[in-house]
């Protein structure tokens, strides 16, 4: 018999393609070619360069000048285990470093073997991807290293002859967050519920609305409710709305015929089940104030582990879907005055 | 000082307790705070003009989440309601400056952060510069950390520095009922810890907290009908500097503290109580000197943001406290700050004082 679920883990991804407007799709294509370069604007060089003068906001130009590959650490920091986030896996340092002919640092890693061989003043020069492997990314620079000679880096400072068509103008990232939700008490009541076959609400004490899907809060009133509150509700009701959805073969839609999502009124409740799914009848035959009852999956195969804080009141894998009852309908006009 | 129906106060606080890892959501953490801080001004929520809260959707990982954080205003009759993706502090500025338009005299400022459900070093990576930043992991801890080097390499404080910060918040915490983390810390023993990004020990490093505060603002006339000694807010302003810290002139310096300071007017008179909210020890210090105040100042009596940091309210916290200083111990004239993005990049603070 499965149980109620305490904790579950949402991935939120999402891919992005920015685009990267003229200056910085100046210096990430030539960052890909293994020149790094700033821009030279109210009377300073800014590299990495912006598109903006950050002092005052008046655009930046196209004033580019070469910069780096050595240059000089000021601030810095030890990573001494580096996560999924980092780039390098073995211990490394986070620093400034200001390149040779620019004005202002660059944040980016230095890899020096060891938390001692860090000061400030130290002089570090950038290490590259191999030229297949470089995407037009800041991370096209593999890592500073300690410089091998000191001495200034050669031709920092002549101006950057820039393509008038950058050959990168875009730029991909990936965000993926990891989300560990504990299910919250009036949640974990419902999951047992629906384990049991049976729907519950809470009566709020103040509007005496019954709410279906334990909330543990009445948001007319703003109280909150508890299992002092709690009730049994009907596994019956009335459509008071729906919703007739055409699917589209997105990953994961196993529909691929047009079907019904309807808002359930159960008898003698306040607030409706959404979204659920009309068995043994075609979509375009669902109509607003049909007679439903619910059809029970099987004890054994009841699952909430779909049922969590992102999704209350849905009937998991527990309810399979409303059918029918074929009782006479109620007048549509009962149902005018509801959001659902 | 005669207050003016344009003079708006302080008149209510509530905050939840401050947790590692609460069972609520964030809606059922909010509606019990948001009604005590309404009921203890003999309010109820149909006597609020205005309900402005702020919150993080990727904190929820949820687009729209604050959305249902509304229930937690009771929000039937519809009501005026607003949101900001920022700390409650910002807000509580937000509410103020509604409140100036004069048509309605009442409202609520709510920060609510359950930060508990992800992991905020790879969470606040996110929010650093896309291009320059993000891609190579510069992550919240590493940032603050070589602005702490730097801070260092000026000569302005060393490692005890940042210690005895530590030290003295979770000492006054001890005071607080609602921190999470308080207690006596022997300096050389934090001191003998490992680094996490050197020079910061995990003890510079604010703990992740679940939490949510609510405020409730009057205006005029109102203010003394609800509360026997309002915390009138004499300035407020808030200054930003360039994301990048690197494009900053001196990350040593909080050039936009020192600027919102002179314009909330905070060196007009002497201060008795600030509520800093550095979420990084040396960071108190840092503020403390853009700030511009002297030994005179009780600090962080609260125990800050080291004691407790649920991200999006620590400022309006910070508020709540220093109003409470006014209204329940008889202090005169107190200050307020909140901070939010990389590296101190913004600064808000509110000076607020009690009548004569
Ligand atoms: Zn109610």
């Amino acid at each position: 018999m499965p149980d109620v679920v305490h904790e579950s883990v949402f991935n939120l991804q999402f891919p992005f393609t920015r685009t990267l407007g003229s200056t910085l799709s100046t210096f990430f294509s030539a960052l890909a070619q293994g020149q790094i370069i700033g821009v030279r604007t109210g009377g300073r060089v800014i590299a990495p360069p912006l598109e903006y003068d950050p002092d005052t906001g008046a655009d930046s130009g196209t004033e580019y000048v070469k910069v780096g590959p050595k240059g000089t650490v000021s601030a810095w920091t030890w990573v001494p285990e580096p996560t999924h986030l980092h780039t390098i896996k073995n211990p490394f340092a986070f620093a400034f470093v200001t390149l040779d002919g620019a004005d202002t640092a660059m944040i980016h890693l230095v890899d020096a073997g060891s938390e001692s061989a860090m000061k400030p003043g130290m002089r570090v020069e950038a290490t590259f991807k191999p030229v297949d492997e470089r995407v037009g990314r800041i991370d096209d620079i593999l890592a500073f290293v300690p410089a091998a000679d000191p001495a200034p880096s050669a031709g920092a400072g002549d101006p950057w002859d820039a393509p008038a068509e950058p050959e990168i103008t875009t730029q991909d990232s990936f965000c993926d967050l990891v989300y560990v939700d504990n299910t919250s008490a009036p949640t974990l009541l419902w999951m047992e519920s629906l384990l049991n076959g049976k729907l519950i609400g809470q009566k709020c004490p103040v509007c005496n609305r019954t709410f279906v899907g334990p909330r543990g809060l009445c948001c007319i009133d703003a109280v909150e409710l508890d299992e002092s509150h709690l009730v049994d509700v009907p596994d019956r009701g009335v459509i008071t709305n729906f919703t007739v959805i055409t699917p589209v073969q997105y990953p994961g839609q196993l529909e691929t015929e047009p079907f019904a999502r309807c808002s359930i009124l159960l008898d003698g409740t306040d607030a409706v089940m959404a979204q659920q799914s009309i068995l043994d009848m075609p979509a375009s035959e669902v109509r607003v104030g049909m007679h439903v009852a619910a059809v029970w999956v099987p004890e054994a195969e009841r699952d909430v582990s779909e049922i969590g804080n992102r999704g209350w009141g849905s009937g998991g894998d527990c309810i399979s879907g409303w059918r029918h009852t074929g009782q006479p309908d109620e007048p549509e006009e009962n149902y005018l005055e509801r959001m659902m | 000082m005669t207050r003016t129906e344009n003079d708006i106060a302080i008149v209510g606080f509530s905050q939840s307790p401050m947790v590692r890892r609460s069972q609520k959501t964030e809606t059922e953490m909010l509606l019990p705070v948001v009604q005590s801080a309404i009921a203890s001004v003999g309010l109820t929520k149909n006597d609020i003009g205005f309900t402005v809260s702020g919150s993080c959707d990727y904190l929820s990982g949820q687009a729209f989440s604050f959305v249902s954080n509304v229930d937690a205003y009771g929000a039937w009759p519809p009501i005026n309601e607003s949101h900001v993706e920022m700390d409650g502090a910002w807000a509580l500025y937000e509410a103020f400056v509604r409140l100036l338009q004069g048509d309605i005299d009442t409202a609520v400022a709510a920060g609510v952060g359950k930060n508990s459900n992800s992991d905020p070093s790879t969470l606040f990576t996110i929010e650093m510069d896309p291009y320059y930043l993000t891609p190579i992991g510069a992550d919240p801890w590493s940032m603050a950390a070589m602005q702490a080097r730097a801070y260092l390499d000026s000569g302005k404080a060393t490692e005890r520095d940042f210690a005895e910060v530590v030290s003295r918040n979770r000492s006054n915490a001890k005071s607080n009922p609602h921190a999470q983390v308080s207690g006596d810390f022997d300096i050389d023993e934090l001191l003998a810890a490992d680094y996490i990004r050197n020079p910061l020990r995990r003890h510079d490093l604010p703990p992740t907290t679940d939490g949510c505060a609510a405020i409730v603002l009057a205006r005029g006339k109102k203010a003394y009908d609800l509360c026997e000694r309002p915390a009138w807010i004499t300035g407020i302003d808030h200054r930003i500097e360039a994301h990048l810290p690197t494009m900053r002139a001196d990350i040593t310096k909080s050039v936009s503290t020192a600027l919102a300071a002179k314009g909330a007017g905070v060196g007009n008179a002497p201060i008795d109580v600030a509520e800093i909210y550095a979420p990084f020890s040396f960071q108190e210090l840092i503020v403390r000197e853009a700030l511009g105040l002297d030994a005179s100042t009780e600090i962080n009596p609260s125990g800050g943001s080291l004691a407790a940091n649920p991200v999006m309210v620590s400022g309006l916290i910070r508020m709540g406290e220093a109003a409470t200083q006014i209204m329940k111990n008889g202090k005169r004239r107190t200050l307020a700050h909140a901070t939010s993005g990389p590296c101190l990049q913004q600064n808000l603070v509110c000076v607020l004082e009690g009548d004569e």
